[in-house]
């Protein structure tokens, strides 16, 4: 299950493919690897195919308009190719339909790993991995997880600000002016509590003998195991198979380069 | 102090000032006291005196964190402080805060209590029997995979405290510990602290402002006045018996085992009643499919003081908002000064009902005290000269005159809530509403509050307080309400509940302290319904 991987580890895995995969202009490539990685989604994780399909859909609706712009506003040097059709001011040229095409693919890519990481790692191992793998400080570490508590306090206090405004009546003052006003009032108290918060919680770890210091002992120890290098490999031989797939057919292109 | 002279006192303090930028008029000032070993002792201090300050200077955290100024000295075991390496002090000088939302910074018990361990470089074997035997103590074995932020307030300061006794330190410190507690869990804290007084006989520092609940446990009180001078250090029974018009100079609580005269409640049962000023029929609620509040009926008479009682999370504050039309019923309808509360015009309702929040500070939408008070005058169209002569008026009733330019966050925490009661009064309203209006406040507050409520409720403004202060409800209130189970369990005369056990300790409710009187000192009090 790839909520097991070591997260640093994991991170690697995404990040590695997801920056080559910016470099693929064609079509072919992006699209076997977005195959692969829907596959291993929901092969080795728990994530449910309606709730997959609730958080990425909307990316997609995104990317396809993104990439129609994209289509119509080509630069010079992909406009080659015969004319498919022209309307008003825009020609769409065979060429410039590729390159969106394959650029909407690889964002689907991108969203596809980054869901596949989100959804199957727990915020506390990924800390705790970077600190114990990547020698990120303590200070860091900790401080970004009690930062992370904080994330639904934030959401209740502001809910209460909205009421309490409501019932002085802020709700009535309109216009630019009054909106931005009206942000003005609701940050400040926020600003205010988050700090005498930050404070407090600060003032709580160094009582509890915290002191930043990297000599410490680790509870859950986060170690990198064969399996999770057997994961970072598939991962990345899955994109270098695609990669010479797509050479062996003759789609490769790389930055705009064809391959041959 | 016979046979304590040859043994060195754990903590010792000698002239000690402090404060954030210069010692001319510091926030505590020339401070002398010792704890010794096994001691109990009681800082008490009206809120602003400086006690929370001193707690973390006792363990080395400040002056340096804030990088305050302080002089004198402070010696733990005869060493001084300063001479400690960072951190080690920590271990010997734990601190429970008053804050149960703000003192974690992992997501399950298990990982906080963990956290604590590492930091003191316990080996990785040793952690989780340690683990498992402070969750024992506490009794919250059953919790530990749990997440903080999912546990009640008492839950989540038993959770503190164990990573304290992790620790192992020779001094505990308690912060206001339950100030944000419910009644029945601030005295289940206060017992948990007591057994373990008994069995570990560790040093314990406990900070304030009301002390009884901790006397039957404390050696020596010690008072802190508003200068953050220290004005008494005696033993509970001789201040509170000798010395009272101290305690009550600086506006701070006198335990009720002490009070000769008990303050009378001065809330008869009225027979006839008024004009109903807002009608709740039939009222239910929910959010995510769950049920919070179920056919609720309620009818509030004008000039009348309500209290709306129950446990925490049953469900008070959500039927508070729903009176204020600031949440929409899900079933039945309220019907305010005889019309429905969706026909009112907003702004309309508003002038007609004010709501004080538990937070001051969230009320705040300006810059000024004073324009604080105006800001509804203007909203609401009135003339420059009425608007002046009102907010003057107003400024002036709740002696906030001098304050008139301050920025309204920069008040103290007695002023802003005389403050945010202030801006509901641009017209006298004809319900005022009230979130935990006392929730940590202490005495002086809470006094200067009640004067405001009662000449408003003598004007005829009906009010309804949610709250936990069962003193509060005995002295005052004309009728309670008792939330629990989704419905209106009780409804009825204050004195009629206090005849009801089964169901305040169905509600999780205590008993005001005027019929819990007769107890002596040292007398254990269970978990008195």
């Amino acid at each position: 299950m790839i909520s097991s991987i070591n997260p640093t580890v994991k991170a690697g895995a995404i990040l590695v493919p997801g920056v080559l995969l910016g470099l693929m202009f064609d079509i072919f490539t992006p699209l076997v690897y977005l195959i692969f990685i829907i596959l291993v989604t929901f092969a080795f994780t728990d994530i449910s195919l309606k709730r997959w399909l609730l958080i990425f859909s909307p990316f997609v609706l995104f990317i396809v308009s993104f990439s129609w712009t994209r289509m119509l506003y080509t630069s010079e040097s992909f406009q080659g190719g015969a004319i498919l059709f022209e309307f008003w001011y825009f020609q769409v040229t065979t060429e410039a339909l590729m390159v969106s095409i394959s650029l909407a693919l690889r964002s689907l890519c991108f969203i596809a790993l980054s869901l596949l990481f989100i959804l199957t790692t727990d915020s506390t191992k990924l800390m705790l991995s970077l600190m114990q793998q990547l020698k990120l400080p303590p200070k860091i570490t900790y401080g970004v997880l009690a930062g992370y508590r904080f994330l639904p306090t934030f959401k209740h206090e502001l809910e209460i600000l909205r009421q309490a405004h409501r019932i002085r009546g802020v709700g009535r003052a309109k216009g630019i002016k009054g909106r931005l006003q009206q942000f003005k009032r609701y940050s400040i108290p926020l600003l205010a509590n988050a700090i005498r918060k930050a404070e407090r919680v600060a003032n709580a770890m160094e009582s509890k003998g915290f002191t930043g210091d990297r000599n410490r002992t680790h509870y859950h120890e986060m170690k990198v195991r064969r399996r999770d290098w057997v994961f970072f490999g598939s991962m990345v031989g899955a994109l270098f198979l695609t990669v010479f797939m797509s050479y062996y057919f003759g789609y490769l292109n790389i930055f705009g380069r064809e391959i041959n | 102090m016979k046979e304590m002279t040859q043994l060195k006192p754990l903590i010792e303090v000698d002239q000690f000032s402090f404060d954030y930028e210069q010692l001319n008029e510091p926030l505590v000032s020339e401070v002398s006291f010792n704890i010794n070993k096994d001691e109990t002792v009681l800082l008490m201090g009206s809120s602003g005196s400086g006690k929370s300050t001193i707690s973390l200077c006792l363990n080395g955290l400040y002056p340096e964190a804030v990088e305050g100024v302080a002089s004198g000295d402070i010696f733990f075991k005869g060493n001084n402080i300063k001479d400690f390496e960072k951190g080690e002090l920590n271990q010997n000088v734990g601190i429970v805060f008053q804050d149960p939302e703000s003192q974690f910074c992992m997501i399950t018990v298990e990982n906080e209590l963990a956290f604590t361990l590492e930091n003191i470089q316990t080996p990785r074997e040793e952690i989780a029997p340690k683990i498992d035997q402070v969750l024992e103590t506490i009794g919250m074995i059953d919790y530990k995979y749990h997440n903080i932020h999912e546990l009640s307030g008492g839950q989540k300061q038993k959770v503190a405290l164990a990573s304290v006794l992790l620790l192992d330190p020779e001094l505990i410190i308690l912060d206001e510990p339950t100030a944000n507690l419910d009644p029945v869990s601030s005295l289940v804290f206060v017992n948990l602290i007591k057994d373990l007084k008994l069995e570990t006989q560790k040093s314990i520092f406990i900070i304030e402002h009301k002390a009884d609940d901790w006397l039957t446990f404390t050696d020596r009180v010690l008072v802190l006045n508003k200068q953050g001078q220290l004005v008494a250090d005696d033993s509970p029974k001789s201040l509170f018996t000798t010395n009272k018009t101290l305690i009550e100079n600086e506006g701070l609580f006198i335990p009720k085992v002490y009070q000769k005269q008990m303050l009378q409640p001065q809330n008869e049962v009225k027979n006839e009643t008024s004009e109903a000023s807002m009608v709740i029929n039939d009222l239910s609620f929910s959010r995510k499919k769950t049920l919070i509040l179920n056919s609720i009926n309620m009818t509030l008479n004008k000039g009348e003081m309500i209290a709306i009682v129950g446990e925490n999370g049953a469900g008070k504050s959500t039927l508070l908002q729903l009176m204020a039309g600031i949440l929409k019923p899900k079933k039945g309808n309220i019907t305010f000064l005889g019309h429905s509360l969706q026909k009112w015009k907003e702004q309309k309702l508003r002038q007609h009902m004010g709501f004080v929040f538990q937070n001051p500070e969230h009320q705040f939408i300006t810059d000024t005290t004073y324009d604080e008070v105006s800001f509804g005058m203007t909203l609401n169209g009135y003339s420059e000269d009425v608007i002046k002569e009102r907010t003057e008026q107003l400024l002036q009733n709740f002696q906030l005159s001098a304050h008139k330019w301050s920025n309204p966050f920069a008040l103290s925490g007695g002023q802003k809530r005389r403050l945010s009661v202030a801006t509901m009064l641009d017209e006298t309203p004809d319900l005022l509403l009230f979130d935990e209006p006392t929730f940590g406040q202490d005495a002086q507050t809470t006094d200067e509050l009640m004067t405001i409520v009662k000449d408003l409720q003598a004007k005829g403004t009906t009010i309804v307080f949610v709250t936990h202060d069962m003193d509060l409800v005995d002295l005052y209130c004309d009728q309670v309400y008792v939330i629990n189970d989704q419905q209106v369990a009780f409804e009825g005369h204050p004195h009629q509940l206090w005849k009801q056990d089964a169901l305040l300790e169905r509600a999780r409710l205590r008993l005001p302290d005027r019929l819990r009187h007769g107890q002596e000192v040292g007398e254990t009090y269970d978990l008195v319904y």
